[in-house]
């Protein structure tokens, strides 16, 4: 009997562990985020969440003046990190396109960074950039170059950040481009050729784009993954100086963890998943998209 | 009574008086006297942060186990994640930790409003439960008073006391003919004679936010401010903006630069590399100093009390606890632990490492007074500060984030704003903070 019913139902059977696994570890907690940021609560155990309606949402769109910095930040981040790795990674595909002594050994050098814990590089770029007793002072000082502040100035420590994030990233905007170069057809550049194209011409416009579906899933990994960076901000600067470098997701880290509004940082959170949510969307459209 | 494993003279003291007193000390609590072993058999989980006083502790907790014959197991996680576990426990309501390590500094009034330590006034008091050897009144009264609620409840048993001093080079001070300030007015004069930069900076604080708020009230306090007057912020009064007039104006002027964001690692480390004169902080970072592995200044280093001024003569202090789970199904025996931890034999160890405790009698021991691992003015400092110890936090739920909200004002300030204006802004954000959380 038992078997016959599982037999009729073993389109339903045969998935129910998976889809219960899923509902479990990804339904559940973006369910229950989405119920806590309707709700006030600090943690404790002795009082339960307070709902109290949209009033997170409200404080984040018009009364929280730090949390619309650090949407401003998160995305300039974004931008100047991405578009860096972008222009870098491609430059590097071309060059490792080609053929040259010690190509292979110098291809596995150049995605080591990719490899390492951000953590771990975080605490090495934290001791480097030290104003006065780190490396990157003292290499400026032997070219000749005035010291300078690196994470150690309101003005610089975005940048210094997205410095090392480009260094760690480059190599994965490189690695796939360098897999779209290698699947492009050799026609188009003998007809090019022909036709008396320049080298830059035939670039222009075939590489970039024949190269345009790799680089746009490219930019949107990187793009999902700059908008989410915490463990290198939280490691070298928290956010800081004062708070300069405070993206939403180490804003909402406070929230959550050192203050304990657990439903506000919950509010912060959705805003978040909001925000990649609608740049992913926005990258895919230009990909499917036919001009640039 | 038998030898056991142990081999701690004073434990077998303790052991054997707790013995002894059972059956001929007549009490009606006779039939209940006091032994470490009542709890036999049993198993405890502690959460443990990682910190000079818990790396001493956990080399003796074998012999807490021998002398109690129960078995201890536990997890060491750096502070803010320790926070974050205790915190997902503790929702989770799932009573797997039994004691845990507390910085009280931060976490006194946020963990008592969750209810998540348990009062041990009755344990305190019971004679079964506590060691006639415990002595409570051996404690300071700073160290005291940072245990105890304003419910009068007492959350956790003090463990390491912190207090801030005024680190100097008496290498550099010597050749001029300069000692340690000895008021406030002083300070700025002394340091100014200092700076030779690059070579010398003349001092060093904490700039980087949340991290310089326990720093701050080294010139808070003795220019006479406060954080709160009658339950409402004061970080605007005429005392906040003296004091954090100079605090930044000595960063900006006299400390290496990149001081803005320093966390204690960075200004110690420039402290250790020689590039500074002054450094005032946590007394317990001289152990590093003193360190010839990590500090080109091993032996230089002299140590003081901090400058008094208009306002009085105070050290900040803060405190970390033992505490016992409030959720924990073995309450008894988790504060028999806490108890250990936080007993005289205990202290001396910590102590004698280098570890400064709350506990009077500890001090004045024989042991630690015949091998100090420390030079003698670092005892004298230490123990004259916690004389003059005030708790260096407001005792408020949210000290997280009103650390951040004078944090950001001191690093404007650093970066030129005025002290008046990113006061007023920071005053507003306090009480803002106060009106949420206190009530």
């Amino acid at each position: 009997m038992l078997t016959r019913w599982a037999h009729r139902h073993a389109q339903w059977l045969f998935p129910a562990p998976a889809v219960l696994l899923v509902a479990v570890l990804i339904v559940y907690p973006i369910a229950y985020t989405g119920w806590m940021s309707f709700h006030e609560w600090s943690a404790s155990s002795l009082s339960p969440p307070r709902f109290v309606g949209a009033a997170n949402y409200t404080k984040i769109l018009v009364g929280d003046a730090r949390f619309r910095e650090a949407v401003g930040r998160t995305i300039y981040f974004t931008l100047v990190a991405v578009a860096a790795e972008t222009l870098l990674g491609v430059a590097m595909a071309l060059l490792f396109n080609r053929e040259f002594w010690g190509r292979g050994l110098l291809r596995t050098l150049a995605i080591l960074p990719m490899v390492a814990t951000p953590t771990a590089i975080a605490l090495v770029f934290v001791m480097m950039y030290h104003p006065t007793l780190g490396v990157a002072n003292y290499v400026l000082s032997v070219v000749g170059l005035a010291p300078f502040r690196w994470t150690y100035s309101s003005q610089t420590a975005l940048y210094a950040l997205a410095l090392v994030d480009i260094w760690q990233w480059t190599p994965l905007i490189m690695l796939i481009a360098l897999a779209g170069l290698a699947s492009l057809p050799r026609e188009p550049y003998e007809a090019a050729r022909l036709d008396g194209a320049s080298p830059l011409q035939a670039f222009w416009h075939i590489t970039l784009p024949l190269l345009r579906p790799a680089l746009v899933v490219a930019i949107l990994f990187r793009a999902i993954d700059a908008l989410k960076t915490f463990d290198i901000i939280f490691v070298m600067t928290q956010g800081g100086p004062a708070n300069a470098s405070e993206t939403i997701n180490i804003l909402l880290f406070n929230q959550a963890f050192s203050y304990f509004n657990m439903g506000y940082a919950a509010s912060m959170a959705v805003a978040l998943f909001a925000l990649v949510m609608g740049a992913s969307l926005l990258l895919i459209k230009v990909r499917r998209s036919t001009t640039w | 009574m038998t030898a056991r494993r142990s081999t701690r003279r004073t434990f077998l003291k303790t052991v054997a008086a707790a013995a002894a007193a059972g059956p001929f000390v007549s009490t009606p609590a006779r039939a209940q006297g006091f032994t470490w072993k009542r709890f036999q058999g049993k198993e405890l989980f502690l959460l443990l942060t990682k910190h000079p006083f818990i790396e001493v502790l956990e080399k003796h907790i074998p012999e807490f186990e021998s002398l109690s014959g129960m078995k201890v197991k536990w997890e060491t996680l750096p502070e803010i994640q320790a926070r974050q576990k205790m915190t997902v426990e503790m929702t989770a309501n799932s009573g797997g930790i039994d004691a845990f390590f507390t910085s009280l500094h931060v976490e006194k009034k946020r963990f008592w409003k969750a209810g998540w330590y348990h009062p041990l006034n009755k344990f305190l008091d019971d004679k079964s439960l506590t060691s006639p050897e415990f002595d409570w009144n051996d404690f300071t009264p700073g160290a005291k008073a940072g245990v105890t609620q304003p419910d009068g409840s007492i959350s956790a048993l003090a463990a390491f006391v912190d207090a801030n001093v005024f680190f100097y080079r008496k290498d550099l001070f010597g050749p001029k003919g300069l000692t340690p300030p000895k008021t406030l007015a002083d300070l700025e004069p002394l340091v100014q004679k200092l700076h030779a930069p690059p070579s010398t900076y003349g001092i060093v604080l904490r700039g980087l936010k949340n991290a310089n708020a326990t720093q701050y009230p080294t010139i808070l306090f003795p220019m006479g401010g406060t954080y709160l007057k009658d339950g409402k912020a004061v970080l605007d009064s005429k005392e906040q903006v003296a004091a954090l007039d100079l605090y930044t104006k000595l960063l900006r002027q006299y400390a290496p630069p990149g001081v803005v964001n320093f966390n204690w690692y960075e200004c110690s480390a420039s402290f250790m590399q020689g590039q500074v004169a002054i450094y005032m902080d946590g007394v317990n970072f001289a152990s590093q100093f003193e360190d010839a592995a990590k500090s080109k200044v091993v032996g230089k280093i002299g140590y003081a009390v901090l400058p008094s001024g208009p306002g009085g003569h105070f050290s900040p202090i803060y405190i970390t606890g033992m505490a016992v789970n409030a959720q924990s199904r073995n309450k008894e025996a988790a504060y028999l632990f806490t108890q250990w931890a936080t007993s005289k034999p205990n202290m001396v160890h910590e102590l004698m490492a280098g570890v400064g405790v709350g506990r009077t009698s500890t001090w004045d021991n024989p042991e630690v007074k015949a091998k100090p691992k420390m030079p003698a003015d670092w005892y004298q400092a230490y123990q004259a500060s916690l004389k003059i110890g005030r708790q260096g936090l407001p005792e408020i739920v949210g000290v997280t984030e009103y650390r951040d909200i004078i944090g950001v004002a001191i690093q404007k300030a650093i970066e030129g704003a005025p002290p008046a204006q990113v006061l007023a802004q920071a005053q507003k954000d306090f009480q803002d903070l106060l009106n949420r959380t206190e009530n």
